[in-house]
């Protein structure tokens, strides 16, 4: 029942440790918070796992953040577990439940209790699990590989520490991917992917239609597998950085913030002011560009061409001002570990806000003009739904989310470096406002034209946010925090987390032992929560509304496949 | 009778301006902060301190500048097929690197975007711009093809940097169907695969079916350090090092993500490919 650091401790947090202690004490080993907001509950037993993470999603209102597995046999003997909740109830607080599973004897694996069944939005991990480390969660509804395809051999599991990151693995015979079968009159199989007619990434699609209806949809990913995580294991910190910008390239900014907070965390280092103001300004920046650019391909897909070629003009015109500002048109290098590698001194500052005004005004009247259009708003309104209650389940992010009456923005619940001192959304600071605000997630139906609203909006707030921290800030010259290299204590970790634009990424990184080197780095983008939300939201829309749906949501495939 | 409420005009809502206002059309080279093409710096054709170049080495990720030890003397070699343009050499040691703001040529062989220090031809000028390659493109293909250059672009594991500059092409800035470049949906209709990405395992059969599905003549672009040569991915357990590894590549456009300047002079080699 240690605190580190209890000076400086979250008080939610400290509360649940002991709510947790009170009411699971004889089942834990040990209750503590570290890095201010995380409360990590050891279990005595990886039996307990049901029920410690039943509570905290059921009864603490957790969301189910990301599934962490890491091979710590070399140090600790076993593999350890650790779920990560997020409560979103006010409090910025994180429950981490961490269990150790044993390494089975031969033939027996190891495994772990499954909780795909009573807690869906863990089925994913808990199937990547089984194919990066080989342990086996039990009664699993869903037995199939994941990450690994048909043709990887069974035995391999590439992030377990004995297997080494450029072995190359012989081919084994195809097994086959063994599709749900939608059987009946008239039910036929449309299969795509995955290199597909336009220019977006690879996934495969298995339509079962009935007519133009859609019956059923799987979807079939992870073809940008690159070993993302793995290979952070063979990097050094500072090169992680570059890889983190290059988990999903429209997203660097948000990825690569999420990757330097959790290191900083580890060090006990809080980048200046200024630095942290910059990656703000340039984490909004990526927000508007690629909502405006999303806009236009919701354009495109309902047909209305001139909407579509407008608002890419105002993503140019972004991607323009990112290479002004950051030397690259995807704001590759905007991060360092400790702080940031750009400034935005006067002219570049007075740059900015000129530019996205602009761009702001003629998005505006682009919006008007596409509100207009019934050609438009008839193809989005009631196409592609998800209910609150699915999107619940699901553990749906970002503008998903939100556009499904779901009030989460980790900007606001969790108010990570500049971001406390921003106002988010301006209209929601008294109880009036807060009523509406209510009221009006409620009234968000789910479909494409809430999604549609949603980034509109965010697009305004994005630019009003950039107005107001351009407008305050920092003078201080520092723009870098030093990272001393005995403050990343071997084995230390923490979670990061940022609101990219298409919503929370959490990244878990562990320090290593030696220097400089990490010994584990999960990474959970926005889009590996949110792509099992497209199979629920087609289903008895016709075909035709595929591409639609899917550009509403917003998902990236690299993102997902790391 | 019923008053139909009249429509607000188009021309009333988006006023008289355009949004491609002119610095947009015509500031159509690199910003002069673009980290593009990095090269050896010329100033000085001393030997380098042995410790900066050791530093170089090992600061660059995707193991781009490598150094040999011959007759007590350094030599460099930079690979700009692996460069993912992050700039950290020339923070480390700015006397031998220094990162253009124009970007980086694309070859059709391999060697040519291996170049040792010092420099031979050192001397980069200006990027040209869009519409410069784009006319070249354009009288390319009405004399090798008559009339336009069909592309099949193909993910085959990259982070999304380059589909969104492959993608940028088609926006009216660069608007390249006025070239007579153009984006088919299938690989039977392409002259040229653009394919991006590490070249991961997963990929693998569906790259080279699609490679297969390309009628002849045929040319593919490597598109960016992933493509070209694995760039930060490498070669790993789930990724080729590179698309040449799993298909010939007859042109490689370096860059991470390539402007997509770089791109249509990438499509200009390979028109003369098919020539």
């Amino acid at each position: 029942m240690t605190t580190d650091g209890a000076a400086d401790v979250h008080s939610g947090a400290a509360r649940l440790e002991s709510v947790l202690l009170g009411r699971f004490g004889g089942r834990l080993t040990s209750v503590r918070v570290i890095n201010r907001n995380e409360v990590h509950v050891d279990l005595g037993s990886k039996e307990d796992i049901p029920v410690l993470c039943l509570y905290v999603s059921d009864e603490l209102k957790g969301r189910l953040a990301t599934v962490v597995c890491s091979d710590e046999r070399r140090v600790s003997g076993s593999f350890l577990l650790r779920y990560a909740f997020d409560i979103e109830n006010g409090e910025d607080v994180f429950v981490v439940v961490t269990a150790r599973v044993e390494q089975g004897l031969p033939p027996s694996p190891a495994s772990f209790p499954s909780l795909a069944l009573r807690l869906p939005a863990s089925a994913l991990y808990e199937r990547e699990i089984k194919d990066m480390f080989g342990l086996i969660p039990e009664e699993h509804p869903d037995p199939r590989p994941l990450t690994l395809h048909e043709h990887w051999p069974e035995d391999v599991f590439p992030m377990r520490k004995e297997f080494e990151l450029r072995t190359k693995v012989a081919k084994a015979q195809d097994r086959g991917y063994a599709f749900l079968k939608v059987e009946g009159d008239g039910v036929t199989e449309i299969p795509v992917g995955p290199v597909h007619a336009g220019i977006i990434e690879p996934g495969h699609f298995r339509f079962s239609v009935l007519g133009e209806t859609i019956a059923n949809l799987e979807t079939r990913l992870f073809y940008t597998h690159r070993g993302v995580e793995k290979l952070a294991e063979d990097l050094r910190l500072d090169q992680v950085l570059l890889l983190s910008e290059r988990i999903s390239g429209d997203e660097s900014v948000a990825n690569s913030s999420a990757y330097c907070q959790a290191v900083e965390k580890v060090a006990g280092v809080t980048p200046p002011p200024r630095a942290l103001q910059v990656r703000a300004v340039c984490a909004e920046l990526e927000r508007v560009y690629n909502h405006v650019g999303t806009l236009a391909g919701l354009s495109t897909d309902v047909g209305f061409a001139y909407g579509a070629a407008r608002l890419n003009i105002l993503k140019e015109r972004m991607m323009r001002l990112n290479e002004e500002v950051a030397g690259s048109r995807l704001l590759f290098g905007v991060n360092r570990v400790g702080g940031v590698g750009i400034d935005l001194p006067p002219d570049k500052s007075r740059l900015v806000k000129d530019t996205i005004d602009g761009v702001l005004d003629d998005f505006n009247r682009m919006v008007k003009l596409l509100k207009r259009d019934s050609s438009v708003m008839d193809r989005l309104r009631g196409t592609g739904a998800i209910g609150p209650n699915e999107a619940a389940e699901m553990g749906l992010v970002g503008v998903a989310a939100r556009s499904s009456g779901l009030d989460i923005d980790t900007r606001r619940d969790h108010p990570y470096g500049a971001y406390g001192s921003i106002t988010i959304s301006p209209r929601y600071d008294t109880p009036r406002h807060i009523t509406e605000r209510e009221v009006e997630m409620a009234t968000r139906r789910g479909d494409v034209l809430a999604r549609f609203e949603t980034r509109v909006e965010e697009v305004v707030n994005s630019v009003n946010i950039v107005g107001e921290v351009l407008r305050s800030l920092d003078s201080g010259p520092e723009l870098q925090a030093p990272v001393p290299r005995e403050a990343l204590r071997p084995f230390g970790h923490a979670l990061g987390y940022a609101e990219s634009h298409r919503g929370q990424t959490v990244h878990w990184v562990m320090i290593g032992d030696a220097p400089d080197s990490i010994f584990r780095y999960k990474v959970r983008t926005a889009s590996f929560a949110n792509w099992p939300a497209i199979e629920t939201a087609v289903l008895n829309d016709i075909v035709a509304d595929f591409p639609l749906i899917n550009k509403s949501l917003d998902l990236s495939y690299a993102g997902n496949d790391l | 009778m019923i008053e139909m409420k009249k429509k607000e005009s188009t021309h009333n809502i988006l006023g008289d301006h355009v949004e491609t206002d002119k610095r947009v059309l015509e500031g159509s080279r690199s910003a002069p902060a673009f980290r593009g093409d990095v090269v050896f710096t010329v100033s000085d054709a001393q030997p380098a301190d042995p410790e900066l170049i050791r530093l170089a080495v090992a600061t660059c990720a995707p193991r781009a500048i490598t150094s040999n030890e011959v007759d007590g003397e350094f030599q460099l070699t930079l690979d700009k097929g692996r460069c993912i343009m992050c700039g950290r050499c020339e923070e480390a040691a700015p006397i031998i690197f220094e990162a253009k703001s124009n970007f980086a040529r694309p070859a059709r062989k391999r060697s040519e975007l291996v170049v040792a220090r010092p420099p031979e031809n050192a001397a980069t000028g200006p990027g040209s711009s869009h519409e410069e390659i784009g006319k070249r493109l354009s009288e390319k293909i009405r004399g090798t093809l008559g009339r336009s250059l069909a592309i099949r672009e193909v993910d085959a594991g990259s982070c999304n940097g380059c589909e969104v500059e492959v993608a940028a092409l088609n926006n009216a800035i660069y608007d390249v169907e006025r070239f007579g470049v153009h984006f088919v949906a299938s690989p039977r209709h392409a002259d040229v695969l653009l394919v991006t990405g590490v070249g991961t395992r997963n990929m693998e059969s569906a790259l080279r079916r699609t490679y297969d599905a390309t009628p002849d003549p045929k040319v593919v672009v490597a598109v960016g350090a992933c493509a070209c040569t694995g760039g930060i991915f490498g070669d790993t357990y789930a990724t080729s090092g590179g698309v040449g590894n799993i298909v010939p590549v007859d042109v490689y456009v370096p860059g991470c993500p390539p402007r997509p300047e770089a791109l249509l002079y990438g499509l200009l080699l390979a028109v003369d490919r098919i020539g």
